[in-house]
């Protein structure tokens, strides 16, 4: 499915802000049963967290989501799949949380294939930025065996390898969707996204390849705060910015969750 | 010794002084807690981060400063943060020097199977990070009990489960032996303290070729 994102005049550019309530921001993404998403973070680290309680809370089922793992045992992302929100999940692997392996291994949660980690990322690149794919040298040989994953075949797909630059490569189309859901340390009120640390993982490409981007910040800021250089997603990128945890109740919301699971130790 | 001990201690051996590694989820992890003495290396983690150190203490641990397990952890000087793109550009261009990976078989031919076993008929759990380790990594280290829970060789001649790495693997550690890969054939280099030669011929289903050099694993017990 193709679809052309609005013109800067129709995504009203010219808006002061684009700060809005969750609720406003999901309204105007059409986010709703059925919907295909891009939801951002790396094993539940830097993971759009409101936007995920707003579905779970909201009871959101059928949805299509692209993201690179099922989150974090018991936390966040999971959530989505202990609450049956989700029908398909594009991905490069299910088995991060036990709610997903349950989901998937008793068929409630569809899988078409899984893709090299490195492979999904470039596909979401690619989506990001406009193209129409990519060619990986990774898992040639291993992922274009028949029979590896039937249900590729079963909807008459093929892998495709093609040799180019004296490499053997998978063809990979991208991956695009109409919402991406985005986590950022920071907005400014036109949409300018800085990161933090390793949160930064995927998140600019994600919000790229959503039509219609909600990022999730833990601080909205006056334009002209964030230096230009520092910016990691440019404003155009994004349609909705909502207004997430703070910085100290984020971070507590994980220190608390690695306490419990025996990552950190408690001090005395 | 724990079996998982042994594997660990003497995978992490495997390392050497100056390169840049990757270590896989589960047992590989394990290593960094056995680097052998006076060894400096950068540590690559698949989320974007080259050069982090050890977990910081409760207070100090952020949200947005994790690994690829979404644990917490801290930077040493010279480390850098990038995107998840770069992170694979990394992998694919061989900047890792070595990758230690857990594996459900290795085979004599240097493939190894780690992502799919068939649960209700259905592959999990997934692929991840390690098709792309076991692609460019300069050296695949294999690390894996000896046999399954029925007590089967998961050296193998020809693996049977979807391959993660395709001729890629250069050493295979279990907690009896330790294997190096030859063209078509494993070459039987170190056994485990305890092991006997016909127990390991008699329990690996690859060709094995015995090392001239064939000697016990040396671990150091003082690390």
């Amino acid at each position: 499915m193709s679809i052309k994102p609005h013109s800067s005049l129709e995504r009203n550019m010219t808006k002061r802000t684009k700060v809005m309530s969750m609720n406003e921001a999901m309204q105007q993404a059409g986010l709703g049963d059925g919907s295909r998403i891009l939801l951002s973070g790396f094993v539940g680290a830097g993971e759009p967290t409101c936007c995920i309680e707003w579905m779970v809370e909201k009871r959101v089922q059928g949805l299509t989501v692209i993201c690179n793992t099922p989150g974090m045992n018991g936390f966040g992302k999971a959530m989505l799949f202990k609450n049956n929100c989700v029908k398909e999940l594009i991905s490069s692997h299910v088995g991060t949380t036990a709610e997903s392996t349950e989901e998937y291994i008793n068929g409630r949660l569809y899988i078409e294939q899984f893709y090299p980690m490195g492979t999904w990322a470039e596909k979401v690149r690619a989506g990001a930025v406009g193209l129409g794919g990519v060619l990986v040298p990774v898992g040639v040989g291993i992922l274009d065996e028949e029979g590896l994953f039937p249900e590729v075949e079963k909807h008459g797909k093929k892998k495709e390898v093609v040799r180019v630059n004296g490499m053997d490569c998978i063809v990979e189309p991208a991956l695009t969707a109409p919402i991406a859901m985005v986590h950022a340390w920071r907005a400014d009120e036109i949409g300018n996204l800085q990161y933090r640390g390793t949160s930064r993982n995927n998140n600019h490409d994600m919000a790229m390849a959503g039509t219609f981007t909600i990022a999730e910040v833990s601080e909205i800021v006056p334009v002209g705060t964030i230096p230009p250089e520092n910016v990691g997603t440019p404003a155009p990128f994004v349609d909705a910015i909502v207004q997430g945890l703070s910085i100290e109740e984020h971070d507590e919301i994980y220190r608390r969750h690695w306490l419990k699971i025996g990552k950190l130790e408690q001090e005395d | 010794m724990n079996p998982r001990e042994l594997i660990v201690r003497r995978a992490a051996q495997e390392l050497s002084d100056g390169e840049i590694v990757n270590l896989g989820f589960g047992m590989p992890t394990q290593t960094s807690n056995y680097l052998p003495k006076g060894i400096n290396l950068t540590f690559h983690s698949e989320n974007g981060a080259l050069g982090f150190g050890a977990k910081p203490r409760a207070s100090q641990a952020i949200a947005d400063l994790t690994n690829a397990g979404s644990e917490p952890i801290t930077m040493l000087p010279g480390a850098s943060i990038f995107d998840l793109c770069t992170s694979f550009a990394m992998m694919r261009k061989g900047f890792i020097d070595t990758t230690i990976l857990g594996a459900l078989q290795a085979d004599q031919e240097g493939n190894m199977s780690n992502w799919a076993l068939k649960r209700n008929g259905y592959w999990w759990p997934g692929i991840g990070g390690a098709m792309d380790l076991g692609y460019g990594a300069r050296k695949v280290v294999v690390c894996m009990m000896h046999t399954d829970k029925h007590g089967e060789s998961k050296v193998k001649k020809r693996c049977t489960l979807p391959l993660t790495a395709k001729g890629n693997v250069k050493v295979i550690i279990t907690d009896k032996a330790v294997f190096k890969v030859g063209t078509g054939h494993l070459i039987l280099e170190e056994y485990a303290p305890g092991v006997e030669l016909e127990w390991i011929l008699a329990n690996t289903e690859a060709e094995i070729v015995v090392s001239n050099d064939f000697h016990k694993m040396e671990l150091d017990l003082t690390i």
